[in-house]
């Protein structure tokens, strides 16, 4: 027993020491290498960047999340790409032509275009991944956005065929494609990451090509040099790139910290030069000169289940939306410079005559408290109701959204007389819930997936998988199909407009806040453009 | 001995299978599944999905589908990250927080035990005070509070060590720290009421009346009696280390396997919680056991079976 312990105190104590050792030098090559970094900074501009976790995937039409796009957007470009205005600008196309009846585009690839292992990019190429986005196989969450395409809703759901989904190349730099309509926001689309282009060579002798740094090809302004999974990625300038003289950083390093203080204290100690704010510090930070913000396209709102008692009844739906102060829920709860919404398209997209979608239609909702109380006194006399039936708001599990869904509780206690209860569940739950119809009353949201506002308005179609109101109407339905197969742009405006005030008419949802993205920035970063529809651009980022 | 040995291995076995069956059918009991998107795909590739994965099939052949996967040890690839199978996810994940997991075990043990020694030697002095002030301070504070503290001070204030991450021995300290500092206080706190009782006894006062050198009556003689309370905990220390590496990892930002751990519940990856929760159960149980097979070559009078005594 004595040996046992003694050779269990000793191995104890070499390990420890050996730990105190390996310490020790490690710290000098540390020193070494910051040191390194700092004199170097002249020479060598490397961006540090977060991505909170790993990207989903890395296959353009698999990574169709903020996670991936942040990285996908940086190393592989599209047809087009949005410029610093957030409006589509040629990329990988140079230019492209327009039929008569606006249904059918052919683009014209730059012959500079390259990939990053030397090859060129052919139409071929794009033919290649846009077939797989809508390849049942695939299984793409983004295969939707592809259904503009003939032939590729039918293709995606089993009913058709790869040789009929209407994407050809016509040459080695000429892409042909057919719609089924002439949609107005379709060159907005090819900059999606889902429609980013892929090397068929190399995807077709190597499936998991997009899985590791060192089988990754891109056409992007930086490709991956390094990847360790779960922890970080390495950027670096591609050489290859039809438009490098514009890039200015030579790196970009980008870590994966899940934890927002964490990520917070990392931007103070100088290992990021960007952060998001954590929640409970935004008073502080939002007023310093540090912190961006931005706009983003999407909008925080509620669901109605119209099949669900009491909101069947219109007016009770009317009511429950104007007792609420979307006002001081930025203010007061959030506050985050979050705009109050009172539409459900957020502001931000210009319609052919120059005026923003949100300010030709204005308000749609305005608390009321007043309004709201007559509303539902009206509407449960129309349903005959001496009570109210109970109502319960459903959220899905978050610190935040619990704070909204608590001063909802107050605001219809106080305007309506009306005690809801709130419930939460994680979120897969509440999604499957919510999907199932099974709340009343439930927390939602929206984010742009294109900069069109007829991408938020569709949501309501009957058949739409983001619907989950149980609303359904003919009137709406039709103002969207026509919206959507418009040449006329002025008149694809008009149909939007009236189509959302049919929505708010309705009322089966009500907005709480638009989305805006806040983060932190180093003064000395420079041109990092967050586009609404959510991805990062660093082709014009620099550090000085 | 051997009997007894079997007799454990059997039981964790059993212990083992019941936990991935009761996994399996929690998992299962939870609403929602792993292709629930936000923006999801449409029905005929859903149903494609589920076939693919055989969730499409009745619950009973599934779970025989995956009790083969627990035996063979082979889950397949992960529904969420398909390029990569659960073992690949394991053997990434796991080498890191083992590594995390034995450094400060070994830390807190040695400190606890160096302070628990001093703090009985010096009973009632200053150093007893500051060092069980010290223990009560490690005890309550949780390492989640403790680890945004020592980020704060070490990385954001004195610039000294790294914030987080996990790629060179400097970044090791601060983690260790948080994750040691517990287990730490409570070793140094039992070291030093079973050391003060150890001090009592009559052979070391004989041992005294010898004329032995001190530091040899304290070493050879109080520590080794003094530490068998302290190997009894082992077992539990280990599976709160082992539990707490989740939570430090998240904060320092360190690809173990917390992260697949807790991610692959929220995104309904199957395999992976299958994956994930047979090899942690399995790890943590052969821990206990070899614990409680040290304990018994530690301490002679403790028997570890009934026949023994025949």
């Amino acid at each position: 027993m004595k040996k046992v312990l003694s050779i269990l105190l000793a191995s104890m104590l070499a390990l420890v020491l050996a730990a105190c050792t390996a310490n020790e030098s490690a710290g000098n090559e540390e020193n070494d290498s910051s040191n390194d970094n700092s004199d170097g900074g002249s020479e060598e501009k490397v961006l540090y960047m977060n991505n909170g976790v790993e990207p989903t995937s890395m296959n353009p039409p698999i990574g169709f999340d903020a996670n991936s796009w942040n990285i996908l957007n940086n190393v592989m470009e599209g047809l087009t790409r949005l410029g610093k205005d957030d409006t589509p600008q040629k990329a990988t196309a140079e230019n492209w032509e327009k039929s008569e009846d606006g249904t059918v585009y052919t683009f014209k690839i730059r012959d500079n275009a390259k990939w990053s292992n030397g090859d060129d990019v052919t139409a071929e190429d794009f033919e290649y991944a846009w077939k797989n986005l809508v390849d049942p196989e695939t299984a793409s969450p983004a295969a939707f956005l592809a259904y503009f395409i003939e032939g590729a809703e039918a293709y995606n759901k089993g009913e058709g065929s790869r040789d009929d989904v209407m994407v050809e190349a016509v040459s080695e730099k000429e892409l042909k494609v057919t719609l089924t309509s002439p949609t107005g926001f379709f060159i907005n689309l090819t900059a999606n990451p889902a429609f980013f282009p892929v090397n068929k060579e190399v995807a077709e002798n190597n499936p998991e090509w997009y899985a590791e740094a060192d089988t990754f090809v891109g056409n992007g302004p930086f490709k991956v040099t390094e990847w360790k999974h779960d922890s970080e990625m390495m950027m670096a300038k591609n050489e290859n790139y039809w438009d490098k003289e514009t890039v200015n950083l030579d790196k970009v390093h980008w870590a994966m910290v899940n934890d927002p203080n964490t990520e917070y204290q990392m931007y103070k100690s100088g290992d990021l030069d960007s952060s998001a704010i954590p929640s409970d510090m935004a008073d502080q930070l939002l007023d310093s000169e540090e912190a961006v913000i931005e706009d983003q396209a999407g909008t925080y709102f509620y669901r109605f289940n119209v099949n669900k008692e009491p909101f069947q009844n219109k007016k009770i739906r009317k009511a429950f939306a104007l007792a609420i102060n979307q006002k001081e829920i930025v203010d007061y709860v959030t506050k985050n410079k979050e705009e109050a919404a009172y539409g459900f398209v957020s502001p931000g997209f210009t319609s052919p005559s120059g005026e923003d979608f949100r300010e030709h239609n204005g308000k749609m909702v305005e608390p009321d408290p007043e309004k709201a109380k007559q509303l539902l006194e009206e509407g449960m006399k129309e349903e005959g109701y001496d009570e109210l039936p109970a109502v319960t708001l459903n959220y899905n599990t978050s610190e935040s959204h619990k704070a909204i869904a608590e001063t909802m509780q107050q605001m219809y206690k106080k305007n309506l007389g009306v005690d809801i209860e709130l419930a939460n569940a994680e979120w897969n739950v509440f999604l499957q819930n919510q999907k199932d119809l099974k709340h009343q009353l439930s927390r939602s949201s929206f984010l742009a997936d294109y900069a069109d506002p007829v991408n938020f308005l569709e949501s309501f179609v009957t058949d739409s998988t983001m619907n989950r109101t149980g609303w359904s109407n003919e009137e709406y339905d039709n103002l969207i199909e026509k919206a959507k197969n418009e040449t006329n742009d002025e008149k694809r405006w008009e149909y939007m407009y009236e189509a959302e005030k049919v929505l708010f008419e309705e009322m089966p949802i009500f907005p709480i806040h638009y989305y805006n993205q806040v983060v932190l920035q180093k003064p000395d970063v420079k041109d990092v453009v967050r586009h609404p529809v959510g991805f990062l651009e660093l082709k014009w980022a620099d550090k000085e | 001995m051997v009997k007894y040995i079997t007799k454990r291995l059997v039981l964790m076995i059993l212990t083992i299978f019941i936990i991935a069956s009761l996994t399996f059918f929690l998992m299962h009991a939870i609403p929602g599944s792993p292709f629930n998107e936000e923006r999801g795909t449409n029905e005929t590739v859903q149903a494609n999905l589920e076939e693919h994965y055989h969730l499409d099939e009745p619950l009973l052949v599934q779970y025989f589908i995956y009790m083969k996967s627990v035996v063979t040890f082979d889950f397949g690839p992960s529904i969420k990250q398909p390029t990569e199978t659960v073992n690949d996810l394991l053997g990434r994940g796991f080498p890191i927080s083992a590594e995390l997991g034995i450094i400060s075990i070994v830390v807190a043990v040695i400190s606890g035990i160096i302070l628990g020694v001093f703090a009985a030697l010096r009973h009632n002095g200053i150093i007893d005070y500051m060092a069980m002030a010290f223990a009560v301070l490690g005890i309550s504070i949780p390492n989640f509070v403790l680890a945004t503290l020592l980020i704060q001070k070490f990385a954001v204030d004195w610039d000294v060590l790294p914030a987080a991450t996990w790629s060179s021995p400097m970044h090791m300290i601060l983690p260790t720290i948080a994750l040691a500092t517990g287990p730490m206080a409570i070793i140094a706190r039992l070291t030093r009421s079973s050391m003060i009782e150890t001090l009592t006894q009559d052979y070391i006062k004989t041992a005294h009346a010898k004329g032995l050198k001190p530091w040899k009556i304290v070493i050879k003689h109080a520590l080794k009696n003094a530490l068998m309370p302290v190997v009894t905990i082992m077992g539990t220390l280990l599976a709160g280390v082992l539990t707490g590496t989740f939570v430090i990892e998240k904060i320092f930002a360190i690809p173990g396997m917390g992260k697949y751990f807790v991610e692959s519940i929220n995104q309904r990856d199957y395999p992976v919680i299958m994956g994930t929760t047979v090899f942690y159960s399995a790890f943590l149980i052969g821990m206990l056991f070899l614990v409680d097979i040290a304990y018994g070559l530690l301490d002679p009078r403790i028997k570890l079976h009934k026949e023994g005594g025949e």
